[in-house]
């Protein structure tokens, strides 16, 4: 090898097209740290590490065979004790007497690299921050979307229920109109007049009342309040509506009459305690002709009795509700009366919003007056009375003039 | 996708007079040009089937997917996609490196395809799997490849350019500045790299049925010779070959011994099969 080539100020080596080393400079073996002699002869994988053989193989090989150029490769090579100089490496194969020979320049770049290795580092980061960015992006975008899908389900929901709200108070209308036909026409004839109001709350009422001309000289009139309001409470009402209407109107005795109540309602609830309701009722039985009234109070609010020259006397409960404690007794009390007696029946949705006072007062306040202006009175104090909070009570009452 | 969009998706290029079909796979990275040195001696004989996998040579890089390249079946499909496309029948398969298993694979799926498969330097594991299997790499080797392409820009500043000028009036301009030769375009270098070095296909040699020659180099430093006697032991119906060849590459560094060590066997395998048909005429 000439001087000028065995001293360039960076490796030369030459190899066979099988990559023989066939000559090294001077500068390339200091660089190593080998002597000629170490490996003219050998294959030039002696002087690369295993990934750089592989790419040698891959690419230079190639390269050089198909183009007879390399240009700018980047490599590393090892020196004797192993450590590894990454290099550059220019190259191009010539044909010297028939057989071809591979000339390589070889550049130590380990600055370069140092600068090459941070930039891919930092390439490496930004894809790495912009993937998290678009993962998150992503998680972002599927949660918009899942919300806007509930929102979309909750839309429907809405609307659902809506509809079904309309048709469910389309239905209530109806189940109060139904429950309205069940109560019985006021009467009027020379002997009693038998009045009455009823205003269920917004939902259908648990109140029921029937009065019934027996025969020309008998009355029952019966007032009762299931517990509660709504579907169940007016359900329970109708049925024991059909079953006082039977038995009031056949004139079984008033004894019997709640009896039947009390056990249909033990029958209907025997084996469903959640099911539960009891029921407040009262009773009453008139006879013209002897002047007597028989009642029967399962713990209903006081019936007001009020004779002609305005005294009143309260009927409290005789027995406890009905449907409460099997095997009751009812035990009815009898009283007589003369004619211009008046008694007044009704629920707590009156009593609590007017006052009890207030019902004794109405009562004898107007007690020469026709006994239906008796009752507009009360429905204007009630209607007065409509702004308090009982008024989602059910109300009804019950007017009686013995004549 | 029909026949004549696979011939450009792949860059299929036919050559030679004879009948019998002949597929030439390039190896990793590089494209069809690689057999260039010995078409030569097939061109008499044999109808010569040259193609580039999607995202090297002159293939339609828009075509390439990452997801589907970055596995063997992606590059196991473009084969089976322009044998469908030239409806090839038993085809002579030489493949170079990786291309080996590829054809392996694409043998398995499709046997009929294939009448022989030729092997240079194949492997069907190249990481170490001690003490029974010695594929010649750690997976820091093969890092350290990957990282060498990556800082390589072989062929892909060139491609970038191309991609710059794809549009259709100046297509002239972006083939000229077109050479993916030997390309490390690095999306489509890191799922080959991926497919290729980082793949296990050593359980899939039992089933191979085509009958298949090994071509061993020597000093292979991407496959040792206990790869290919590996090769041997688990292929049916394969015979290995041992040549003289240097390195990795024979068909580039030493084409005359390549083509005469195929030729070799393609001739005595379709004299084997005359003979049988000769004693038939005897009986």
């Amino acid at each position: 090898m000439n001087e000028q080539l065995n001293y360039l100020p960076s490796g030369f080596i030459t190899l066979s097209k099988n990559g023989i080393i066939l000559s090294i400079n001077e500068t390339l073996l200091q660089i190593l740290d080998y002597s000629s002699e170490a490996l003219i002869g050998k294959h030039v994988h002696a002087i690369l590490p295993n990934p750089a053989r592989m790419f040698f193989q891959l690419y230079f090989i190639p390269l050089i065979m198909r183009k007879h150029l390399v240009e700018e490769m980047y490599l590393s090579i090892a020196s004797k004790n192993g450590e590894e100089i990454p290099v550059l490496i220019n190259a191009s194969l010539h044909n010297e007497k028939e057989e071809a020979v591979i000339y390589c320049v070889i550049i130590p770049m380990r600055n370069r690299n140092e600068f090459e290795d941070q930039l891919l580092l930092a390439k490496e980061l930004a894809e790495n921050a912009f993937e998290e960015k678009n993962e998150a992006l992503i998680e972002l975008e599927d949660a918009l979307k899942t919300l806007e899908d509930k929102q979309e389900e909750l839309k429907k929901l809405n609307q659902q229920n809506l509809i079904f709200k309309t048709n469910t108070e389309k239905e209530l209308q109806l189940a109060k109109k139904i429950q309205e036909t069940a109560l019985t026409k006021d009467i009027s004839n020379e002997k009693v007049d038998i009045l009455s109001f009823y205003r269920a709350s917004n939902e259908l009422s648990g109140d029921i009342y029937g009065f019934y001309q027996i025969n020309p000289h008998q009355y029952g009139i019966i007032l009762l309040d299931v517990m509660g309001h709504g579907i169940s409470s007016a359900l329970i009402t109708m049925s024991l509506q059909s079953l006082f209407h039977r038995l009031i109107s056949q004139g079984v005795r008033a004894e019997v009459v709640m009896q039947e109540l009390d056990s249909h309602l033990h029958d209907l609830f025997q084996n469903n305690e959640s099911a539960w309701h009891y029921c407040t009722a009262i009773y009453l039985f008139v006879d013209t002709k002897k002047q007597t009234m028989e009642f029967i109070n399962a713990g209903h609010p006081p019936t007001i009795f009020q004779d002609p020259a305005g005294q009143q006397l309260e009927l409290y409960a005789t027995s406890p509700p009905l449907g409460t404690f099997e095997g009751i007794h009812f035990k009815s009390k009898t009283l007589d009366y003369k004619k211009g007696a008046r008694i007044l029946l009704y629920t707590d949705g009156v009593s609590e919003p007017l006052g009890q006072e207030n019902l004794n007062l109405a009562l004898q306040r107007h007690a020469t007056l026709p006994l239906s202006v008796t009752r507009e009175n009360m429905i204007v104090s009630l209607s007065n009375e409509a702004k308090d909070p009982y008024k989602n009570d059910d109300q009804c009452f019950i007017l009686i003039e013995l004549k | 996708m029909n026949s004549p969009d696979i011939l450009t998706r792949n860059n299929v290029n036919i050559k030679g007079n004879g009948k019998q079909p002949i597929i030439f796979a390039a190896g990793f990275g590089c494209d069809q040009t690689v057999w260039n040195p010995i078409l030569e001696s097939f061109e008499k004989d044999y109808r010569i089937i040259l193609f580039d996998y999607v995202g090297l040579g002159k293939s339609d890089i828009s075509a390439f997917d990452s997801v589907k390249y970055g596995n063997l079946s992606g590059y196991v499909q473009d084969v089976l996609d322009v044998c469908s496309a030239l409806d090839l029948k038993n085809a002579i398969f030489v493949g170079h490196s990786v291309s080996s298993m590829i054809g392996i694979l694409a043998s398995l799926q499709k046997p009929e395809y294939f009448s022989q498969l030729i092997m240079i330097g194949p492997s069907p594991c190249y990481l170490n799997d001690p003490p029974e299997y010695f594929g010649g790499f750690e997976e820091e080797d093969l890092k350290g490849l990957v990282n060498l392409m990556e800082k390589n820009y072989i062929g892909w500043a060139n491609a970038f350019s191309a991609t710059l000028l794809n549009n259709s009036e100046r297509s002239d301009v972006a083939n000229e500045l077109e050479d993916r030769f030997c390309s490390t375009e690095p999306a489509v270098i890191r799922a080959f790299a991926q497919a290729c070095f980082f793949g296990d296909n050593r359980n899939d040699l039992p089933h191979v049925t085509v009958p298949s020659l090994i071509m061993q180099c020597s000093e292979d430093v991407i496959a040792p010779r206990n790869v290919g006697e590996y090769l041997a032991k688990h292929l049916p119906s394969s015979t290995i070959t041992f040549m003289n060849a240097i390195g990795h590459c024979p068909h580039m560094t030493d084409p005359v011994e390549t083509a005469l060590i195929i030729r070799d066997f393609l001739e005595s395998n379709t004299e084997s099969i005359m003979r049988e048909d000769i004693g038939a005429l005897h009986e």
